[in-house]
C-alpha cells in the first residue's frame, strides 16, 4: 500500500454508494432456444433421436428399453431390474471385466437405472471413440451372456441394496406410500421387498429379456457433435443386426386415486425424526392440467420459499424440512409431500400440511405469489438442461413418458399462461385432501399422539406386510 | 577430397533434417490450438482480477468469487477464521438482511453455494442471465460492507462447533485424516483442520474476525470469474461500477513456506475404539501445483487408482480383495500437491499385505513402461474428467479461476490437453522415480 493512499481508510468507514442500497432492476427474461430434437427409424423400429450440442467431444447416450418394473413377468417382481443389469456383466467375446476396460478406454462411464415404466441406460463417451463404444454398446445388448455366476452377483447386489436401502426412513415411507397407492394395480410390483429376489433365475430371465429387448421397443438418444444423418449412418452400422419382434402395445391404465385419507405407520426404533410422505394419484404429464398443477406444487412445496417450509419449518418449528413433488408415470402421476418433522408433533404436522393443501383449494393464491413461482420456474428451466448429461436425460425423460413438445419446446409458455384462476380452478379437481400418508418413526413417541384428528392408523412392518389397525376413540 | 565431400554431405543431410523437422515443429507451435470456448482476463484498478467467459447457448450465467484465502492463512490458537468467514458472507450487511443472499437466488430460480479449503474460499451462484447484475450487485455488497458483530459471530461459531461434533460422530476416520494432514505436511499453516477447532473456535474475537476481513477480502486478493450468456462490454461497466469502487487492501501476508518432514519415511499409528475396521493412509508429497510433472503425474492418478480397472483398484479390491474401501487422489494443494491414499481393510494382516501390494505397483510403475494401449486408456479417462470441467457455466468460471491461480494466466485447455497427451511410457517412469522415493508417509489406524 502507498503511504498516504485514499485506500488507507478501513473500507467501512468510507460512505458507501447509494446504489448499494437497493437492488438493482433486473433486464427483460431473455428468449430461450431450446436444442432442436431430430428423430428418425431404422429398418428395425428403432427410434433415434438426435440433438446437435457442437461444442464439446463428448457424445451422452441414453438407450430407453420399454422394458421397466411394470413389466416384470407376474410373480417375479424384479425381473426388469435383472436383465437391465446383467446387458454390462459380459457378452459374447467380452467377460463383465472386459466390459469395464471397453468403458474405460473410451474415456466412459456407464449406469443402468430402472423405472416403473422403462429401463434406462445412460453411456458417456468420447466422440473420437463413437465406434469403438457403438460398437460395445451392441455387442452388450445382442449378444449377453447370462452367466450363472453374473446372474448371481446381480442378484446379490439387488438383495443387499435393498436391505441397505431398507435401514432409510424415506426410502420405506414412499415405498409404503406407493404400495397402497397401487395396491389393486400391476404397478404394485415395482415395490418389491428382497424377498422376492431369491425367485429369479436364469430360465425365467433369458426369453424376459429376449422378449423386450428389441429394437421396435427401443429408443436411442445421442447428444453431442452430430448430425442425423452420421448418426443414423453408425446407429445403424452396429445395431442391424437387431431383430424386431412383434410387441404387444402395452398400456397399463392409470390407478384409481385414493378416495378417503388413510394414515399408515411404520416403527423404526433408530429414526430421531419422524418421516412424512402424504401422496395421491393424479393426472398425468400429457394432460394439459398439467402446468397449473406444477405452478401449485411450487407455491405449496417447490422450495425453501414455498408455503409448506415456511409454515412447518420456519414458522411453527415442527419440520427440518418440508417439500412437495410430482413424479410422471406413463399414464398419471404421483403428487406427493415428503417432510422430517419432530416426532412429538407428527399429528399437528399431518393437520397443518393439510391446512395449507386446504388454504390453497379455498382461497385463491395471490397473483403475486403465482408470479414469484412461475419467474422461479422459467429461470430455472434452462439450469436444468445445461449439461450435456442433464440435457441428454430430460430429453430421455420426455421421450421415454412421451411427454411431447408441451414440456419441451413450450414449456416457457405454458407456464407463462398459467393464472391465479386456472391453480384455483385445478386444485379444486385434485384429490389433494384425501392422500394416503405414511409415518415412519418411534412407535414409542409417535403413536400416542393420535387421536385428535386421525382416529384409525393402519400399521405395516418394514417389509410392507400388514400388522393391524390401531383405533382411537 | 572425397572424404570432406561425403562429410559434406551428412552436414547437408544432417542441415536438412534439422531444417524440416525445426520447420515442422515451428508450424506445430504456430498452430496454437483455439480455446474450446471465449475468455478474457481483465485486472482492474484496486487488483481485482476479472475473467469473462461469453456463450449464448442458454440463458445462464454463472458468476464465482474466489478469495485466495483458506486456512493456511491461519495463525496457532486461530483455528476455523477461513470457514468462519465463509459462513458470515451468507449472514447480512449494511444493505441485506441474514441469509437473505440466499433467498434471492433461491427465489430467482438460481442456485448458489460456497466452499472453503486449505488454500482458498470460493463462492458460487448460477441464476437466470437477466439476473446477472443482481449477483454483481449481492457479491460486491459482502466484500465491500458485510457486517460483522458479536451476536453473528457468536451464531456462526455455535453453529460450527455443532457441525465439528455432527462430523466427528458421523465420521470416526475424520480424526486419522488430520493426523495425517500433520504428518505430512510439518508446517502449522498447512496441516490444521479446516473446520478448525472446538477451543479455538471458543475463543475466537470479534475483531479477529474483522482483521481478518479486512485483510483476505479485498479486491485484490480476489477473482471475479464469470461464464454464461453476457454481453461483455456491458458486464464490465457494472463490474467497475460495482467493484472498482472497492478500496484495494493492504499488502496480503506471505504464509511460511511449507517445511518436508524432518526424518523420512514416516510411519506412525493411532489406535481407535470407534472405527469399524482398521486401515490406513499412506502418501507422497510431490512438487508445486504448477509444475510441469503434473502432466505425467495426473496420468499417474488415473493408472494407479481411477475407475474400476486401474491398477491398484485391480489388485487390492477386485484380485486379491485386500481392502473394503479405497480412495485417493493427487490433491493439487498450494504449495506442495500430495498423493494420498485411504484404505480400509478386514484385518491387520490385510494392512500390510495391502501396503505391500501398493509398494509393489509403484515398483513396477517404476521399473516398467506402461503399454500404449493402458497409457491410451489413462489419457481418454483424464480427457474426460479434464473437459468435464468446463462444460457448463458454473464448472467453466470454477476452472478459468482456479487454473488462474496457480498458474497466473488464462490457461488454454486445449492447449494443456495436448500436453497430457503427449505424455510417454519413459515420462512416467521418470516422474514415478522423482516422486515415489523412499518417503512416503504412513498413518495405520488400529481397529481395538
Amino acid at each position: 500500500m502507498k503511504p498516504g493512499s485514499r485506500f488507507a481508510l478501513a473500507p467501512s468507514l468510507i460512505a458507501q454508494e447509494r446504489f448499494r442500497r437497493t437492488p438493482p432492476i433486473p433486464e427483460p427474461l431473455p428468449d430461450l432456444m431450446i436444442p432442436e430434437i431430430k428423430s428418425t427409424s431404422l429398418w428395425n423400429g428403432l427410434t433415434l433421436w438426435i440433438i446437435r450440442k457442437d461444442n464439446l467431444p463428448i457424445i451422452s447416450l441414453r438407450l430407453i428399453v420399454f422394458a421397466g418394473e411394470s413389466s416384470s413377468p407376474e410373480g417375479l417382481p424384479g425381473m426388469a431390474t435383472l436383465a437391465a443389469h446383467m446387458i454390462s456383466r459380459g457378452c459374447s467375446g467380452l467377460s463383465s471385466s472386459q466390459i469395464e476396460e471397453e468403458i474405460d478406454f473410451v474415456g466412459g462411464s456407464f449406469s443402468t437405472s430402472v423405472h416403473p415404466d422403462y429401463a434406462l441406460f445412460s453411456f458417456t463417451f468420447l466422440e473420437e471413440h463413437l465406434d469403438r463404444s457403438l460398437d460395445l454398446l451392441s455387442r452388450m445388448l445382442l449378444q449377453p451372456s447370462f452367466l450363472r455366476r453374473e446372474i448371481d452377483a446381480i442378484k446379490r447386489n439387488m438383495y443387499y441394496n435393498l436391505v441397505e436401502e431398507g435401514s432409510s426412513p424415506d426410502f420405506l415411507a414412499k415405498r409404503q406410500m406407493l404400495r397402497l397407492l397401487f395396491e389393486n394395480h400391476p404397478y404394485k410390483k415395482v415395490t418389491f421387498n428382497e424377498e422376492v429376489i431369491k425367485n429369479l433365475t436364469q430360465k425365467d430371465l433369458v426369453p424376459f429379456f429376449y422378449n423386450n429387448y428389441r429394437p421396435n421397443n427401443t429408443h436411442i438418444i445421442l447428444t453431442g457433435n452430430l448430425d442425423l444423418e452420421t448418426a443414423q449412418r453408425k446407429v445403424q452400422r452396429y445395431l442391424q443386426r437387431w431383430q424386431k419382434r412383434e410387441m404387444r402395445p402395452v398400456q397399463p391404465e392409470s390407478p384409481e386415486s385414493n378416495k378417503k385419507r388413510r394414515v399408515c405407520f411404520i416403527h423404526n426404533s433408530n429414526a430421531k425424526e419422524a418421516t412424512l410422505y402424504l401422496g395421491n394419484v393424479v393426472i398425468p404429464a400429457t394432460n394439459p392440467d398439467i402446468f397449473p398443477l406444477l405452478v401449485m406444487n411450487q407455491v405449496l412445496g417447490g422450495t425453501p420459499n414455498s408455503r409448506l417450509f415456511l409454515n412447518l419449518r420456519e414458522s411453527k418449528e415442527y419440520a427440518y424440512q418440508a417439500f412437495s413433488q410430482i413424479e410422471y408415470y406413463k399414464n398419471f402421476s404421483v403428487f406427493f409431500i415428503n417432510a422430517k418433522v419432530r416426532p412429538e408433533v407428527v399429528e399437528a404436522s399431518i393437520q397443518e400440511i393439510l391446512n395449507e393443501i386446504r388454504s390453497i383449494t379455498n382461497k385463491k393464491v395471490s397473483t403475486f405469489e403465482i408470479e414469484q413461482a412461475k419467474s422461479y420456474m422459467i429461470g430455472n428451466f434452462p439450469l436444468q438442461i445445461e449439461s450435456l448429461a442433464e440435457l441428454t436425460s430430460k430429453v430421455a425423460e420426455n421421450k421415454a413418458l412421451n411427454l411431447g413438445d408441451n414440456h419441451w419446446k413450450r414449456y416457457y409458455e405454458n407456464i407463462m399462461l398459467v393464472t391465479s384462476d386456472k391453480v384455483f380452478e385445478l386444485s379444486r379437481r385434485i384429490p389433494l385432501l384425501t392422500p394416503v400418508v405414511v409415518v415412519v418413526g418411534n412407535s414409542d413417541i409417535v403413536l400416542n399422539q393420535f387421536g385428535k384428528f386421525i382416529k384409525e392408523v393402519e400399521i405395516f412392518n418394514t417389509k410392507g406386510v400388514y400388522l393391524g389397525t390401531y383405533k382411537f376413540d | 577430397m572425397k572424404m570432406k565431400l561425403w562429410i559434406n554431405k551428412i552436414l547437408i543431410i544432417l542441415w536438412a533434417f534439422v531444417f524440416f523437422f525445426g520447420a515442422a515443429s515451428g508450424i506445430q507451435s504456430q498452430e496454437k490450438k483455439r480455446f474450446p470456448f471465449a475468455a478474457t482476463l481483465y485486472k482492474l484498478k484496486n487488483g481485482l482480477h476479472v475473467i469473462l467467459s461469453e456463450d449464448h447457448s442458454l440463458p445462464i450465467v454463472s458468476v464465482v468469487m474466489v478469495y485466495n484465502v483458506g486456512s493456511m492463512n491461519e495463525q496457532p490458537g486461530k483455528t476455523g477464521l477461513a470457514y468462519l468467514m465463509e459462513n458470515l458472507m451468507f449472514q447480512g450487511s449494511e444493505n441485506i438482511g441474514r441469509m437473505q443472499h440466499v433467498s434471492i437466488i433461491n427465489r430467482l430460480g438460481g442456485e448458489l453455494n460456497a466452499t472453503t479449503t486449505v488454500d482458498r474460499t470460493v463462492f458460487l451462484q448460477r441464476v437466470p442471465s437477466n439476473q446477472l447484475t443482481q449477483v454483481l450487485w449481492l457479491e460486491s455488497d459482502r466484500m465491500r460492507s458485510l457486517q460483522i458483530n458479536a451476536a453473528k459471530v457468536e451464531k456462526a461459531k455455535q453453529e460450527i462447533i455443532g457441525d465439528i461434533r455432527n462430523r466427528k460422530a458421523a465420521n470416526p476416520y475424520l480424526e486419522s485424516y488430520w493426523r495425517f494432514d500433520q504428518l505430512i505436511y510439518p508446517s502449522f499453516a498447512y496441516n490444521h483442520p479446516v473446520i478448525g477447532s472446538e477451543v479455538d473456535l471458543q475463543d475466537l474475537k470479534v475483531q479477529d474476525v474483522k482483521d481478518f476481513y479486512n485483510t483476505y477480502y479485498v479486491p485484490n486478493n480476489a477473482v471475479l470469474s464469470i461464464a454464461g450468456k453476457i454481453d461483455r462490454e456491458k458486464v464490465l461497466t457494472d463490474i467497475r461500477k460495482y467493484f472498482e469502487t472497492i478500496p484495494e487492501g493492504k499488502e496480503i501476508p506471505h504464509v511460511p513456506l511449507s517445511k518436508s518432514p524432518e526424518e523420512i519415511p514416516i510411519h506412525e499409528s493411532m489406535e481407535s475404539d470407534q472405527v469399524p475396521s482398521p486401515g490406513f493412509h499412506l502418501g507422497y508429497r510431490l512438487a508445486h501445483p504448477s509444475s510441469d510433472d503434473f502432466y505425467a503425474l495426473s496420468l499417474i492418478e488415473y493408472i494407479l487408482l481411477r475407475g474400476s480397472t486401474s491398477r491398484l483398484q485391480k489388485r487390492l479390491i477386485k484380485r486379491e480383495r485386500l481392502a473394503l474401501h479405497m480412495d485417493g487422489d493427487i490433491e493439487k494443494r498450494y504449495p506442495v500437491a500430495r498423493f494420498k491414499l485411504f484404505i480400509l481393510n478386514n484385518n491387520q494382516f490385510m494392512v500390510q499385505r495391502a501396503q505391500r501390494a501398493i509398494f509393489s505397483e509403484l515398483h513396477r510403475l517404476k521399473t516398467s513402461f506402461i503399454s500404449s494401449e493402458e497409457l491410451q486408456k489413462s489419457k481418454n479417462m483424464f480427457k474426460m474428467d479434464y473437459i468435464d470441467q468446463y462444460t457448463d457455466s458454473l464448472s467453466r468460471a470454477l476452472f478459468l479461476a482456479e487454473e488462474f491461480l496457480f498458474k497466473r494466466i488464462l490457461v488454454n485447455p486445449s492447449e494443456e490437453l495436448l500436453k497430457y497427451f503427449a505424455v510417454t511410457p519413459t515420462d512416467i517412469v521418470g516422474v514415478s522415480n522423482r516422486y515415489f522415493k523412499e518417503d512416503s508417509v504412513i498413518l495405520d489406524i488400529e481397529a481395538k
